[in-house]
């Protein structure tokens, strides 16, 4: 059901698909479907955290080899991100714009609340900390909160500016500047 | 002055039947966006029906497709309106104050602003990122006017501090601006004075690493 969905979503888009098609093409009940899922926006959500699992099995990998200031670390993995979900950018966006619905069960895991994207940011700050150009009394979770932020909000320029994942990386990478030129220890 | 008033007056005063007509016009434009502003706010851009708002506002779809070419244009007022709302939020709220404290005081005014009628506010924010409906919307919606008002204050901290900026003014006043935008994720559980102790500590980064680039 959910590779079904997550064709259809491509296919059609998120807004045009229902669960009657999704069931359709998946060829089960529509009674089925909704033994499952609890709405097509929880549709959405699984299909995106089973998508989330392959990009984050590749940075799992990266991340050792990753070299130089924690700005740049930080830079590599949000740039992977970017690459990964320009492949299927009209399913990345749908999901951000679910993440704004208000109706949106509240038993569902929170839409644009990604947990490992959020530990993994943390982990790379912490790793600054330890190595020294990140000040220990930084608030490491206001700061990953920011920079998520800031990634998250870019794509909306893959909307209105028809901006490919280059163009948001170049732009991410100087808005870590900024964040990070703030977290760096006192000059002596 | 005495001629601005005699002119009001005299373009008020021949209520033909034309004038009137406007006036039904105007009046009927204003029942459907008041009953729309409810169901979108209720139910989403999707969820309300054309044939909801008609009813709920006591007319045909007919009427309505009268005022408006189709449910995006309507949402699209709707949507010009609430963006209007706010900048005219933070413009009040930026008087009288200066560079840090002109920013904090503008994003404290937009949270509050946005956590009274967040339910529109959401709306608007998943219609922006909803392709084909999207780019529609931001033709009409001009962010410019409240970047400005960012960036005059981000320009004046500036000014005033101490290190020079390297930092594009621009490229902070959006960073800024981004931070006060409500996400559901970001507000999970918190309070309004949580919500502003937050945005205010993630402002205070921004401008720290801007001063120091």
């Amino acid at each position: 059901m959910l590779d079904a969905a997550r064709q259809l979503f491509e296919d059609v888009g998120y807004e045009e698909a229902t669960l009657r098609d999704i069931a359709r093409r998946a060829g089960v009940s529509v009674g089925s479907i909704f033994t499952s899922f609890l709405s097509k926006s929880h549709v959405l959500s699984e299909v995106m955290q089973e998508r989330l699992a392959d990009l984050y099995a590749d940075l799992d990998r990266l991340i050792p080899h990753l070299r130089g200031s924690t700005a740049d670390r930080c830079r590599s993995m949000f740039a992977v991100h970017y690459a990964f979900e320009f492949r299927r950018l009209r399913l990345f966006l749908a999901y951000i714009g679910a993440a704004f619905e208000w109706s949106a069960e509240p038993t569902l895991p929170m839409m644009g609340a990604n947990p490992r994207l959020r530990g993994m940011v943390l982990d790379c700050l912490a790793g600054g900390v330890a190595r020294g150009d990140v000040r220990p009394d930084v608030d490491l979770d206001l700061v990953a909160d920011l920079i998520i932020g800031a990634y998250a909000w870019n794509y909306r320029r893959g909307v209105a500016d028809a901006a490919d994942a280059g163009a948001l990386t170049a732009l991410l990478d100087r808005q870590i500047g900024v964040i990070f030129d703030g977290l760096a220890p006192d000059r002596a | 002055m005495n001629q601005l008033t005699l002119g009001g007056l005299s373009a008020a005063a021949p209520a033909g039947r034309s004038n009137q007509r406007a006036l039904a016009k105007q009046r009927t434009r204003e029942k459907i966006v008041a009953a729309a502003t409810v169901l979108f706010s209720e139910r989403g851009y999707e969820g309300a029906t054309i044939r909801d708002i008609a009813k709920s506002a006591g007319m045909s779809t007919g009427a309505v497709f009268a005022s408006f070419t189709d449910k995006s244009d309507l949402f699209a007022e709707i949507a010009e309106t609430v963006q209007a709302e706010l900048h005219r939020v933070l413009r009040a709220a930026q008087e009288g104050r200066e560079g840090h404290g002109a920013i904090v005081a503008m994003l404290d005014a937009a949270a509050e602003h946005q956590l009274g009628e967040l339910a529109l506010f959401q709306a608007v924010m998943s219609a922006l990122w909803t392709p084909g409906l999207a780019e529609r919307l931001r033709r009409r919606l001009d962010r410019r006017p409240v970047l400005a008002l960012i960036a005059a204050s981000v320009r004046e901290e500036f000014a005033c501090a101490e290190g020079v900026t390297r930092a594009d003014v621009s490229l902070v006043s959006e960073m800024i601006w981004d931070v006060s935008i409500l996400r559901r994720a970001a507000l999970d559980g918190l309070t309004l004075e949580a919500v502003k102790v937050r945005i205010g500590d993630q402002v205070g980064t921004i401008l720290a690493g801007a001063r120091r680039g």
